[in-house]
């Protein structure tokens, strides 16, 4: 049953199911408003900045990662602010074997990934690692999209 | 005595992860990073290393969606390009 648990799986789904949720909340922001009304520059970016995340969170599969949780969590918390991963405080424990002679930099080093992984402060640290690779394999991809979407819209 | 040895093998047994699959996890990381991804001594990477990268990693690509965001509001807002109206009928349908 610990077995179950300690699989480690990475797969995240292909860039076109990222494109699709990026293009589905973009589509629902330009409908409440529209991207040419005289917004605010700097509210326009925000808006897109978040749809970036939480879609991303969303392709990823919502409630199935801790971090899009975390994510998508906070994006409701602060509806309408813009999406930030404050830094956490708690601390989680390494394995004591491991933490006996583990070196500062490490330590350092998985206190500040904690910071940058949505929901980073309460996992332990295997989960952590586990986490970060599959945001990473996400936020990855959806700079693709990004990229794909800005190539495809800038005059030739 | 005997309480404790019991303790600690059902510790690591369970719900601890064993120094292989954490190790396991470290180079999974390192085969994300760009920057670690193509070293030849890939076992002469440390642990800290792949950490540290990680963070520089995830650092960069925050800083690339900030950059897209912005992008993507001017190109969005422009209504000159045919591009952005067939973006902009595709995301209005």
């Amino acid at each position: 049953m610990a077995f179950a648990e300690n699989h480690i799986n990475t797969d995240v789904p292909e860039k076109d199911v990222f494109a699709l949720h990026f293009l589905q909340t973009l589509s629902n922001l330009s409908t409440q408003n529209p991207f040419s009304s005289p917004d605010k520059k700097s509210d326009r970016v925000k808006k897109i900045k978040k749809a970036a995340y939480v879609s991303m969170a969303r392709a990823a599969g919502c409630t199935d990662r801790l971090w899009s949780r975390a994510l998508l969590q906070r994006a409701a918390k602060r509806n309408n602010k813009i999406v930030r991963f404050p830094r956490r405080r708690k601390r989680v424990t390494w394995l004591r074997r491991r933490s006996n002679r583990r070196d500062p930099v490490e330590e350092a080093a998985a206190e500040r990934l904690r910071n940058l992984v949505p929901g980073g402060g309460e996992m332990k640290t295997s989960k952590l690692m586990e986490e970060t690779a599959h945001y990473i394999k996400c936020l990855s991809m959806q700079v693709k999209v990004m990229q794909c979407l800005v190539d495809g819209l800038s005059p030739k | 005595m005997s309480g404790r040895r019991s303790r600690s093998r059902q510790s690591s047994g369970t719900s601890r992860i064993s120094e292989e699959q954490i190790n396991d996890l470290i180079i999974k990381l390192q085969q994300l990073l760009p920057e670690l991804r193509d070293s030849r001594r890939s076992d002469k990477v440390s642990a800290a290393r792949v950490l540290q990268e990680t963070c520089n990693y995830i650092r960069n690509l925050h800083r690339e969606v900030d950059d897209l965001s912005e992008r993507l509001s001017e190109l969005l807002a422009n209504t000159d390009t045919a591009q952005a109206a067939l973006i902009r009928s595709l995301l209005t349908q």
